[in-house]
């Protein structure tokens, strides 16, 4: 009965609406969990938005630094960008130098651009007295490293050449290691080692 | 007045209903985006380190594999046992008698080493690597003499048996031009 007596009350206590109180009407009021009820439910919103954030922050931090296999889609993509890479550099036709040369300047960079230089250097001059043909193959490349920006390659690459003028011709056998990057999302070439 | 004063109760009371709804409902969706960011990365980790597992264990076998001493045969032979499985092994206990005197008249000691590996393909129980090998090859009969090196391409099949990585295959990556 004490209800009745507080709501007959409130319209003069209206001037301090406490919100517990004012909420009250007709229940029991006041004292009693329900008052804390919004508190509660403000916790579970700044506790939840927390959550969130961890989450967030959880996606952010990387525990694998390595993502060579473990992500399948970007291991496939530095696998096919560096075969076709090397299928392009180490093949060479010495009635047209010309994609071999372009395919040099852009997908190779840093040490593996002057390292190729030098290979090439003496080919290119005997090329066209020898009528040298090369035709290179990858057989297998798999994934060592890889980051969102750099990875390094085990490949094995065969390489046949041939010489019109003296009717020679051989096959070659290489595995090499190779390091690539990717340059404003395209893959590079950086560095190559023969082992 | 009473009419404002019931509006604004119910107004309360409606704040009293919707605050700890949308609260809960926020915390359990935070959770289990919080859950799901942690469980995506601890898969990610686990395949990380079964990788690396797989690659550590494939370097020891293959190089087992290329390490063979004319002195010894059956130790050698026996250790090629350990660390295969399938067709593989039971090829090597059958040849292995078979060839063991071969082995040793031929007086060479191998030693075989990993110089580069990859992973290429991974299961759960199945893994692809890639390996680039290197040869030592002594002459028994004449240990002062340089030993001649030769390099090798593989690529090696393993399967996990009862909690044990083993060569299932092991060929060499042959040289063709198509």
């Amino acid at each position: 009965m004490t209800e009745i007596s507080e709501t007959s009350e409130s319209p003069e206590s209206t001037e301090v609406p406490e919100p517990g109180e004012s909420g009250a009407t007709g229940r029991p009021a006041g004292s009693g969990w329900r008052r804390w009820v919004p508190f509660l439910g403000v916790l579970c919103l700044v506790l939840g938005l927390g959550a969130f954030w961890q989450a967030d922050r959880a996606r952010d931090v990387d525990h694998v630094g390595n993502h060579a296999v473990v992500d399948a889609t970007g291991t496939a993509e530095v696998q096919a960008a560096v075969s076709q890479i090397l299928v392009r550099v180490f093949s060479y036709d010495y009635s047209d130098p010309e994609p071999t040369q372009r395919a040099a300047e852009t997908l190779l960079a840093g040490d593996a651009r002057e390292e190729y230089e030098l290979l090439f250097e003496n080919l290119r001059q005997q090329a066209p007295d020898q009528e040298l043909m090369l035709s290179a193959q990858v057989q297998v490349t798999a994934v060592q490293q890889l980051s969102d920006d750099a990875a390094t390659l085990l490949v094995f690459l065969d390489q046949a050449s041939q010489r019109t003028t003296d009717e020679q011709s051989s096959v070659s056998a290489a595995q090499l290691s190779v390091d690539a990057e990717r340059v404003d999302g395209v893959w590079k070439v950086v560095g190559f080692d023969p082992l | 007045m009473s009419q404002t004063e019931s509006q604004r109760g119910r107004a309360a009371r409606l704040l009293d209903v919707l605050i700890p709804a949308v609260g809960v409902l926020v915390l359990v969706a935070g959770l289990l985006t919080w859950w799901r960011a942690t469980q995506h990365d601890a898969d990610e980790v686990v395949r990380a380190e079964l990788r690396d597992t797989v690659l550590i264990t494939a370097t020891s076998q293959i190089e087992t594999m290329n390490t063979l001493d004319y002195r010894d045969v059956d130790a050698g032979l026996e250790k090629w046992q350990d660390v295969t499985t399938g067709t593989l092994h039971d090829q090597i206990v059958e040849q292995g008698t078979e060839q063991a005197p071969l082995l040793e008249d031929q007086k060479k000691i191998s030693q075989g080493h990993v110089v580069q590996a990859a992973v290429l393909d991974l299961t759960e129980d199945t893994a692809t690597v890639i390996a680039a090998v290197e040869v030592t090859v002594q002459d028994g009969t004449d240990l002062e003499a340089e030993p001649t090196v030769k390099r090798h391409r593989y690529s090696a099949d393993l399967v996990e048996v009862d909690g044990e990585w083993l060569l299932e295959a092991l060929e060499q990556v042959a040289v063709s031009i198509s």
